[in-house]
């Protein structure tokens, strides 16, 4: 905690010992923190008889594929359809809605404007545990149980409140006058709004799509209400499914590894993906806010 | 956080553009309200309405509802349990917001302050741990802390401590503990990485110039940097109190694994109140109640963020 | 063969139809109603895939519409019975459901009422605990699917080593076993059980209270139910019971029903490439209580030739099964496991539903489970469950196997996790007699509670 300011550029270059130690600290968390999921990817490369031992062993020596190709058969491929098209919905509605949104709150005054924001802070805070009947009843009633339209309108609606507030704090921080002074030199509205002012919100829509994305992708409770169809089923649904399961026999704690590992990886490669603006994203929204 | 050379003839009015008609901003949150008025407008509004009548199963299955005024709202009031598990949520999420924030931003310090490198290697681990999906989580930390073949057990018993065949998820302390540890590890990530971003915008030379001024690192850490980082701090700490309070999928994950007496949360007790014993009025109720639980929670907060909004 | 029982169930089901509209059922027309396409309910992966095949294609034959079946599980099932049974446009036509969760959904009126196919499906010879918990004011609406009654899995070298080489003959014995086996702990393992019952595991817990003529909860005259913890009888029970639980069992206090085989599993070795023993896997007990399908999961670990996945093979040397005594050498009354069938009374199919029932019921179908392992609904085809040890175990044990009762209110009692409170502090050693009334005071209103 005691250099705070990045050294390079400091003319008093010292290499501290506190320097070190908090290298070995960092080390050591950074360990901490990626063992459960080392943890599951190594288990998913060893057999059952491994894993159900009382000694663990810490290290995938002699491990195979063999998990994964059991879990490959039993309907991934499907369920990482279903949850790529509900979270991508989920999310560029979710997400051009908001910024729309942002933009009225940030760029206007206008009447009900305080009660608007208030209610998206407040709404956020309903239990979603007691919504289901009710939840259920409606998505039922107009028909649409079972698709991928119906749960990703209850997704959008979950999300927007954070992602407005977000959005909010970059679309203040971009002057209004960039904008204006960019249609004086001729740009249309559209052009002057893509050439100016969406460069500068990409960090923000990305900061608040991984919010979106991660909220969509993890959801398992209304989907299990919504998507009771087996072939509807969403990855979270899918693995919980296949827990439950491997459990009635003898939990074949290999393929639950590899089932859970297959489920991560795509958000993994989501996140590798949007990885260089997310942490411009998270400053801009947060300091400019 | 970009070039702003173009500037810009300052107009009259330096609050934002002028537009002709007032029509415009009702038009940009018409869409995101059409959307949550679609998908939470007839739940919440079916949630007051049953919260007023006497609905169980027989009535889901067609029984037309008697109305009971407040007699729910009466029952979870005088319910001993409810208290119970109100206090607990209390508790709980005070512990793991607070946790949570503390890690995140020691996290985030201790990024600030490493080579790159080893930054690098410790932006990685997190970023992996919060890519995780949350049934992926908490049946790695179940497998994790097993009373019998646990890693966690077995490693602390090799550090000379009795830990063999201790039941973590025997008692509702330790069911809690083991939350904790799944809640935190899960949102730290988040945390560290939004107040990491809000540190690297600290200015250097200010920084510079506070240390020759001979200030301490805490004063300097109290003085310059949680004003600068404040509000990531406010929304992140907004964002985890509501979260934790409503905590539910890692509880019901651990319960259903093992569950000791005495281990609910609101989420949880809502949810066996309505889908598991059918009383979907007092589950209403229930939720209507913690609602009003959590907005007098983070009046307080959400007025300054108001405040700091406007 | 099996066109011509196809043939018979067709006529039976014109024959039914036809009764079925002359008592006046709301049940549609049904003569001239063409192909239906229906959906099934089966909860859990108990039924095997030859019998799913079955049922869809006999349905194809007798029907011409389509069956689908659709796999529920445990965890979710009362979620979706809750929100989709109500529901006409998505109902399954048919489920299965847990007999402990059947009353409260038959009083609620969510089945359809099926007496007057009652004695056409197997009538009397329908095992009469199930039949009573889909019964409301006389009327079938729910009726048993198969039943799985509990007996003992135990380990016989271990039994032996500890100095007892024959299985218990009454109840007495049986309670003193486990705890001679407990304190000789042959292998010398750590938190051994001589015989491993969690603490929460009130479906096999309640066997003590059976076994000694008590009950859980009875009906007065007024039609009303009485928890009965407190009766002398379930005191005596739960007085053996946490004898067991606190000299016997080793098993986490918090511990539910779930999976005990991986206890009595666990003596296998690891062995590396070369076949050189590394590891040994921890054994963790002696003796386990569990549904007669739980066989299918105890053994040796080996590997399936075909699809090369870890499976259990049982190995009749070191394993063995026996039904709990009683007091009077009888087999003990346990808990039945299994569950009910029942048709959605918001279902627009239901001459389909109705023939899918018959399918069910029909001579083959019933022999088919009894073939699984599956104890057949019909008493009549017990003998298909063959003559092993399993089969043994599993009718002597079903011979006097109870249920929980058939108030309405019963699937909330489950739902409250009170039962498994209650065992806990039972297990933990607390006071029997004050414990019992607390309980009995808790859950009395809720079994009546519609």
């Amino acid at each position: 905690m005691t250099t705070l300011a990045v050294p390079t550029r400091s003319p008093r270059r010292r290499i501290r010992i506190s320097r070190v130690l908090l290298s070995i600290v960092a080390i050591v968390v950074a360990l901490v923190w990626v063992f459960p999921v080392y943890w599951m990817v190594s288990s998913s490369l060893l057999p059952n008889v491994v894993l159900t031992s009382t000694k663990p062993r810490f290290f995938p020596f002699g491990g195979s594929l063999d998990n994964y190709e059991g879990v490959m058969s039993s309907g991934f491929l499907r369920a990482l359809g279903i949850s790529l098209q509900v979270t991508l919905i989920a999310v560029v509605c979710a997400i051009i809605f908001a910024f729309l949104a942002a933009l009225a709150i940030s760029r206007f005054k206008f009447r009900g404007r305080r009660s608007f924001v208030l209610a998206i802070l407040f709404i956020q805070m309903l239990p979603a545990e007691g919504l289901f009947i009710a939840q259920y009843k409606m998505v039922s009633t107009v028909g649409m149980l079972n698709t991928v339209i119906g749960i990703s309108v209850l997704y959008i609606a979950a999300v927007i409140p954070f992602t407005i507030w977000m959005l909010r704090g970059f679309v203040a921080g971009i002057p209004a006058e960039l904008e204006e002074s960019a249609k004086v030199d001729g740009c249309s509205s559209v052009s002057a709004f893509f050439r100016i002012t969406f460069p500068l919100l990409a960090p923000g829509l990305v900061a608040s799509g991984v919010y979106a994305f991660l909220q969509a992708w993890n959801e398992f409770t209304i989907a299990l209400v919504i998507l009771p169809k087996e072939d509807m089923r969403t990855l979270p649904l899918w693995l919980r499914g296949f827990i439950q399961a491997s459990q009635a026999r003898e939990t074949d704690w290999g393929q639950v590894m590899a089932a859970s590992t297959l489920v991560a990886v795509p958000v993994i490669i989501f996140f590798l993906i949007v990885q260089g603006r997310l942490t411009s994203g998270l400053v801009a929204g947060a300091v400019k806010g | 956080m970009t070039s702003t050379d173009a500037t810009t003839p300052k107009s009259d009015t330096t609050k934002g553009v002028k537009r002709k008609t007032h029509v415009t901003p009702y038009i940009l949150i018409l869409p995101a309200s059409i959307m949550l008025l679609v998908a939470m407008g007839y739940p919440l509004g079916w949630q007051i309405w049953a919260s007023f009548m006497k609905f169980g199963l027989r009535q889901q299955f067609g029984a037309p509802p008697d109305f009971v005024g407040l007699e729910n709202y009466i029952s979870v009031f005088t319910n001993k349990t409810t208290w119970g598990v109100v206090a607990r949520s209390l508790i709980f999420c005070v512990a793991n917001a607070a946790l949570t924030l503390v890690v995140g931003i020691a996290l985030a310090l201790l990024m600030n302050a490493v080579s790159k490198a080893v930054r690098l290697i410790l932006q990685i681990c997190l970023l992996l741990a919060w890519a995780m999906p949350v049934v992926a989580v908490v049946t790695v930390w179940i497998w994790l802390f097993d009373w019998r073949r646990g890693v966690i057990n077995y490693i602390l018993t090799h550090l000379g401590l009795n830990f063999s065949s201790f039941n973590w998820l025997g008692t509702s302390m330790g069911l809690y503990f083991v939350a904790t540890v799944i809640v935190v590890w899960m949102s730290v990530p988040f945390v560290a990485f939004s107040v990491f971003a809000g540190l690297t915008q600290v200015s250097e030379e200010v920084m510079e110039a506070a240390s020759l001024d001979g200030a301490s690192a805490t004063r300097r850490f109290v003085s310059i940097i949680v004003p600068m980082i404040r509000p990531v701090l406010m929304i992140v700490g907004l964002l985890q109190i509501i979260w934790d309070l409503r905590v539910f999928t890692q509880i019901k994950m651990l319960q259903d694994a093992q569950m000791p007496l005495n281990s609910d949360l609101l989420g949880t007790y809502i949810y066996r109140l309505g889908v598991g014993s059918g009383d979907f009025a007092m589950a209403s109720a229930l939720s209507i109640f913690v609602l009003i639980i959590t907005i007098i929670f983070s009046i307080a907060y959400v007025l300054q963020l108001i405040k700091e909004d406007s | 063969m099996k066109g011509k029982i196809a043939a018979v169930a067709l006529g039976l089901a014109a024959a039914l139809t036809l009764t079925g509209c002359a008592a006046g059922t709301p049940t549609p027309s049904t003569t001239t109603t063409g192909a239906q396409n229906i959906t099934f309910w089966l909860i859990g992966n108990d039924t095997p895939q030859p019998l799913r095949d079955y049922l869809v294609d006999e349905y194809k034959k007798v029907n011409g519409g389509t069956l689908t079946i659709e796999e529920q599980t445990w965890g979710d099932i009362i979620t979706k019975l809750t929100t989709m049974l109500p529901d006409a446009a998505n109902t399954p036509d048919v489920t299965e459901i847990g007999n402990t969760q059947s009353p409260t959904f038959t009083n609620v009126g969510a089945f359809a009422d099926i007496s007057d196919m009652y004695s056409t499906l197997g009538g009397d010879k329908l095992l009469q605990s199930f039949v009573d918990v889909g019964k409301v004011d006389g009327k079938n609406y729910t009726l048993p699917y198969y039943f799985g009654s509990r007996y003992m899995f135990y380990r016989k070298d271990v039994w032996a080593a500890a100095g007892v080489t024959a299985p218990p003959a009454t109840l007495a014995d049986f309670n003193k076993d486990v705890v001679t086996i407990t304190e000789n702990n042959p292998d010398a393992i750590n938190d051994f059980s001589g015989f491993f019952l969690g603490g929460q595991d009130w479906r096999n817990g309640i066997s003590w209270i059976f076994a000694n003529g008590g009950d859980l909860a009875k009906q007065g005259a007024d039609g009303t139910w009485t928890s009965t913890f407190s009766d002398p009888n379930s005191i005596a029970g739960l007085t053996q019971l946490q004898d067991i639980q606190m000299k016997a069992s080793k098993a986490p206090s918090t511990a539910k029903d779930q999976s005990p085989w991986l206890y009595i599993n666990d003596s296998d070795s690891v062995t590396d490439a070369n076949g050189n023993v590394t590891d040994s896997t921890s054994l963790a007990a002696a003796t386990i209580m569990a549904p007669g399908w739980a066989h299918w999961s105890i053994g040796d670990l080996t590997k399936d030739a075909t699809t090369g996945k870890d499976v259990r093979t049982w190995n009749d040397d070191t394993f063995g099964v026996f039904p709990l005594p009683g007091n009077d050498g009888k087999p003990a009354p346990v808990f039945a496991g299994g569950s009910n069938i029942g048709i959605s009374a918001k279902s627009s199919n239901q001459a389909g539903a109705r023939q899918l029932m018959e399918i069910i019921f029909s001579a083959e179908y019933q022999t088919m489970l009894g073939q699984n392992g599956l104890g057949p609904a019909n008493s009549d085809y017990v003998s298909s469950l063959g003559s092993d040890e399993f089969a043994k175990a599993l009718i002597d044990s079903a011979s006097n196997s109870k249920l929980t009762p058939a108030a309405p209110g019963w699937a909330g009692v489950e739902a409250s996790g009170k039962l498994e409170e209650f065992f806990q502090k039972v297990a933990d050693g607390g006071d029997i007699v004050s414990l019992a009334k607390e309980y009995d005071d808790i859950i009395t209103p809720m079994l009546n509670q519609k």
